[in-house]
């Protein structure tokens, strides 16, 4: 589903990506993890084209992305991004979020948008939020209403770029609530979080991410209980006091 | 010091002449300046900067050199090229839209970059296109911060338009002048003058400043 060969990246003279390989398979939920700088953030922009790369190549449903790619568009339709902040649009409703794209890109009738929207919103539980703008919202409902809006493009892979670092500790079980409903759905997912519990109980596969390597790369339960490279250990140390 | 009314009220059709000239001259200058504006503020934000550096020139060149000097190249030098006969007003229109357009620029540059770059990141990776990213997202919440900046600029204009009567055209001030000519009495007309451009400057502070208000209600 995801194939990504050998990616280098440097922002200036500072190489972030030091030639990462990953194949994520359809259905797999990979949760990535590493201390802050490591990449995390970068690779995923990447697989979403938002961040140009120097070397290597990404596959995603069959679309190839190079660093001389122009048709980018194509590919961001078929992938869903979640963002640390949200980042909603403040200047439309909630329900106007979520039907901007489908009815601009996929060149849905607003009635069929609308239509899907609403049992989007039912599905992350804000069905009763349709009318009102973000700022009126909760950082969980925030960030739930990204979820609807990203899954709106019927994407056939979801990026979460630690969807839960901003919030409240009371409203990050919501938030993870529907992205297990989502991995339990069948959706290919890819997850950047601090949320080892969640990592321990959803993710197929953990990836350990280090100075912009992958260190290590394992099911969950081994991983955590056996971490075999010396910086996740430490990493691990110190995450599960 | 005696005030003379009379000559106020003989010159009075004049004045509102002159002003609804004044008025007209400005709002144009508004118009395509806003236009041509925007345009130069696209060509500022080009990421390559030899195909950046003509907007930056043209931007710096009408903020760093006097409106006068301006107006003058414009009507003596550039505008006798276009046309056999120049027109003051004309010259007064295009030399304002020049004028105006690089202030405007750096207005819509300003509010386009104040909005969150993670707002066109949000757009893009739903798979809108740059222009799409822009017109349903970017622009929308940026025009609004961009409303009070524009409604100074067009204060601004309106009193700087004044300099149109250096090269004779029939506006606001140059009437104000002409009691200096006939009665060599300096008080009446341009006292007058400047009443009627600071009812209108003031009408226009008190609306930008409504209009602020409101939008930051809204935020
Ligand atoms: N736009 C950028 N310009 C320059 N350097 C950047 C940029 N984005 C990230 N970096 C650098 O890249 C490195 C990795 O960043 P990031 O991918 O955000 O790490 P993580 O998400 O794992 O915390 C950091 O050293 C960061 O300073
Ligand atoms: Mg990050």
């Amino acid at each position: 589903m995801i194939k990504i060969k050998n990616i280098h990246k440097k922002f200036g003279k500072n190489e972030v990506l030091k030639g990462i390989n990953l194949h994520v398979h359809p259905q797999e939920v990979v949760v990535v993890i590493g201390p802050s700088g490591s990449g995390k953030s970068t690779l995923l922009r990447c697989v979403n084209a938002l961040e140009h790369f120097h070397q290597g190549e990404i596959e995603v449903c069959g679309i190839t992305v190079s660093p001389k790619s122009k048709e980018l568009n194509e590919l961001r339709k078929k992938v869903g991004m979640v963002f640390q902040h949200f980042h909603l649009f403040p200047h439309r409703t909630v329900i106007d979020n979520i039907t901007l794209a489908p009815i601009q890109v996929l060149k849905q009738s607003k009635k069929e948008a609308e239509s899907k929207a609403i049992a989007l919103l039912e599905k992350v539980g804000l069905a009763e939020k349709k009318d009102v703008y973000p700022s009126s919202l909760s950082g969980g409902q925030k960030q739930r209403v990204a979820i609807a809006r990203a899954l709106a493009m019927e994407p056939k892979v979801m990026l979460f770029d630690e969807p839960t670092s901003a919030l409240d500790p009371e409203m990050v079980g919501e938030v993870l609530a529907v992205m297990k409903n989502l991995a339990e759905e069948g959706m290919t997912m890819m997850i950047v979080t601090h949320e080892m519990g969640f990592a321990r109980e959803v993710a197929d596969r953990v990836i350990f991410m280090d100075e912009g390597i992958i260190m290590e790369e394992n099911v969950p339960n081994v991983f955590f209980e056996h971490p075999q490279n010396e910086r996740a250990k430490a990493f691990l140390s110190k995450v599960l006091l | 010091m005696d005030f003379r009314w009379d000559i106020v009220i003989e010159y009075l059709p004049l004045f509102i002449d002159g002003m609804k000239l004044t008025l007209l001259i400005s709002l144009l200058g508004v118009i395509f300046g806003s236009i041509w504006g925007l345009l130069i503020a696209f060509g500022r934000m080009i990421k390559n900067g030899w195909l950046r550096f003509p907007f930056s020139l043209y931007v710096n060149f009408f903020r760093c050199t006097p409106m006068l000097v301006q107006l003058l190249l414009i009507h003596f030098g550039v505008m006798p090229l276009i046309m056999s006969t120049p027109n003051a007003v004309i010259s007064a229109i295009v030399t304002l839209t020049l004028n105006s357009g690089a202030y405007m620029a750096e207005i819509f540059r300003a509010g386009i970059q104040s909005i969150d770059r993670g707002q066109t990141e949000a757009a893009r990776s739903l798979g809108m296109n740059q222009i799409q990213a822009m017109r349903f997202v970017v622009l929308p919440q940026a025009i609004k911060r961009m409303i009070p900046p524009l409604g100074n600029e067009f204060i601004t204009l309106i009193k700087d338009s004044s300099l149109a009567s250096v090269i004779a055209a029939h506006e606001l001030l140059y009437y104000g002048r002409a009691p200096m000519g006939h009665y060599s009495r300096p008080w009446e007309g341009l006292l007058s003058a400047a009443f009627i451009y600071f009812v209108i400057c003031m009408t226009l502070t008190v609306i930008v400043d409504k209009v602020e208000k409101r939008l930051k209600i809204d935020d």
